[in-house]
C-alpha cells in the first residue's frame, strides 16, 4: 500500500515521483481556481442582484375570487389583496406575525386596501387542513381574523412536527376566542366547515399557483414572502397606474365587489 | 488526482453550499434556487439553528477546516502524517454523525427534504470514506 501512495504523488522518498507530480499539482491548483472564481462570481452575482419582487400577470381569464375566502377592510377600497395561505407554511407565519400587523393598521385600516384571505393547505403540510378547518369554526362565530391570528402565533404548537393531535391544541387556542367553545369543539370534531375548505383549496388548484404564500395584487401574482415595504411598493404602484389610467383600471376595481365574505 | 485533492475539492464545493445557504439564511439572497424538493420548510424551520447558529453556518466552518487540512495534507511534510489523518477522519465522521442527525430530523420530524442538505449529505458522506481509507493507509505506511 506504501508503494501505491508513492506512484500516486504523496510519497516523500521517491524524487522521480516528486517531479512527475508537478503538473498534477498545477493543474489540480488551477481547478481549484477556476471554482473559486465561478463560486465567489455566482455567490456575488446572488447577493447583488437587485431585491426587486417579483410579480407576474396572472390569466385574466381565471375565475374572480370575489366570492370566496374571508374579507377584511372596506368594500370601496380601490385595490384588494387576495393571500392564498397555508396556516402551517413557514413563510406565510412570519407574513403574518411580521408584516401583516402593519398591512392592517396602514393599509386596510385606512381604506387603501381590502384583504381577502384563501386557504391554500398544501399536501406536505399533515396538520394544515385541521387549522383551515379550526379557523372556518371560528368563522361560524365570526372570529375568522382572530383565530387566523391565533394559529398562525402558535404555529410551532399545533404544527407537524409539533403534534399528532392538532385538534386537541387548536380547540385550546380557540377557547379564549369563540364565544361558544361547545359549538366550535363540535364544529371541529365534526369537520363541519370542510367543504368551504375544500372549496378554497380547489379555487387556488385551480390558479396553478407555485406555492404559498401566493398574493394577488390587482392583475399581479406574487408567490414569495413580502415584507410591508415590498407591499406598499406594488401597492403604491397600482395606485398610481389607475390614477394615470382611469379609463383601464385593475382587474380587481373593474369588477366591483358587491359584498365582502361569504 | 490523489485522495487528497480530491477531499479539497469536495470540501470547496461544500464550502461555497454552505455559504449558499448562510447567505439566505441571513437574508442576503431572496428565495433558494429549490427544483422539486421543500428547502425553504427545512431551512426555515426550528431545526434550521444550532446553538444560536444556522446549521448552515456549521457546514461552511466544517467544509472550510476540511479544506484547510485537505490542502495541508497535499504537503510534502504532512503527507504521511497520521495525526493530519486522524483530524480529518474525526472531522469528517463528526460531519458524518450530524448530517445523519439532519436527514433523520427532515426524514421523521420535518417531513420535507431539501435538495441542498441531500447534496451536502453525499458530499459529507465521500469525505468520511475518503477520510477513512487515508487514516488506514497512513497507519500501515506508518
Amino acid at each position: 500500500m506504501a508503494k501505491k501512495r508513492v506512484e500516486s504523488g504523496r510519497g516523500r522518498k521517491a524524487g522521480s515521483v516528486k517531479s512527475a507530480k508537478q503538473p498534477t499539482n498545477r493543474a489540480f491548483y488551477l481547478v481549484v481556481a477556476l471554482i473559486a472564481i465561478v463560486g465567489i462570481g455566482a455567490l456575488g452575482y446572488l447577493t447583488s442582484r437587485p431585491k426587486q419582487t417579483q410579480t407576474v400577470a396572472y390569466d385574466p381569464t381565471l375565475p374572480k375570487v370575489e366570492s370566496q375566502g374571508y374579507v377584511m377592510g372596506s368594500p370601496s377600497a380601490p385595490i384588494e389583496v387576495t393571500e392564498f395561505g397555508d396556516f402551517e407554511c413557514p413563510q406565510c407565519g412570519r407574513f403574518a406575525t411580521l408584516t401583516e400587523p402593519d398591512v392592517r393598521a396602514r393599509l386596510v385600516n385606512t381604506g387603501v386596501i381590502r384583504w381577502r384571505y384563501i386557504d391554500f393547505p398544501l399536501e406536505m403540510h399533515r396538520n394544515t387542513w385541521n387549522a383551515s378547518i379550526a379557523a372556518a369554526c371560528a368563522d361560524e362565530q365570526g372570529k375568522f381574523w382572530e383565530m387566523h391570528d391565533a394559529i398562525y402565533n402558535a404555529q410551532d404548537q399545533w404544527d407537524g412536527e409539533a403534534t399528532s393531535n392538532p385538534d386537541k391544541v387548536l380547540k385550546r387556542i380557540g377557547e379564549p376566542i369563540v364565544p361558544d367553545k361547545a359549538k366550535f369543539d363540535a364544529c371541529i370534531d365534526e369537520q363541519r366547515t370542510k367543504p368551504k375548505v375544500q372549496a378554497h383549496w380547489q379555487l387556488a388548484t385551480s390558479r396553478n399557483l407555485p406555492g404559498t404564500p401566493t398574493f394577488l395584487i390587482g392583475d399581479q401574482q406574487i408567490s414569495e414572502f413580502l415584507s410591508y415595504d415590498d407591499l406598499k411598493r406594488i401597492v403604491d404602484q397600482k395606485l398610481a397606474q389607475m390614477k394615470a389610467s382611469p379609463a383601464a383600471p385593475s382587474a380587481d376595481s373593474a369588477k366591483g365587489v358587491k359584498t365582502p365574505g361569504e | 488526482m490523489t485522495r487528497r485533492m480530491w477531499m479539497a475539492l469536495i470540501s470547496l464545493l461544500g464550502l461555497f453550499l454552505g455559504a449558499y445557504l448562510t447567505l439566505y439564511k441571513f437574508g442576503k439572497i431572496g428565495t433558494l434556487a429549490c427544483g422539486v424538493s421543500s428547502c425553504e420548510q427545512v431551512q426555515t424551520s426550528r431545526w434550521s439553528v444550532f446553538l444560536g447558529l444556522p446549521v448552515a453556518t456549521w457546514g461552511l466552518g466544517f467544509y472550510a477546516l476540511m479544506l484547510a487540512l485537505s490542502l495541508l495534507g497535499m504537503q510534502e511534510r504532512y503527507a504521511e502524517s497520521r495525526g493530519l489523518s486522524l483530524g480529518m477522519l474525526l472531522l469528517a465522521g463528526w460531519g458524518a454523525l450530524f448530517t445523519a442527525w439532519l436527514n433523520y430530523l427532515e426524514a421523521f420530524v420535518i417531513h420535507a427534504w431539501c435538495e441542498w442538505c441531500l447534496f451536502s449529505a453525499a458530499m459529507v458522506l465521500i469525505l468520511f470514506i475518503l477520510a477513512l481509507v487515508d487514516w488506514r493507509e497512513t497507519r500501515v505506511a506508518g
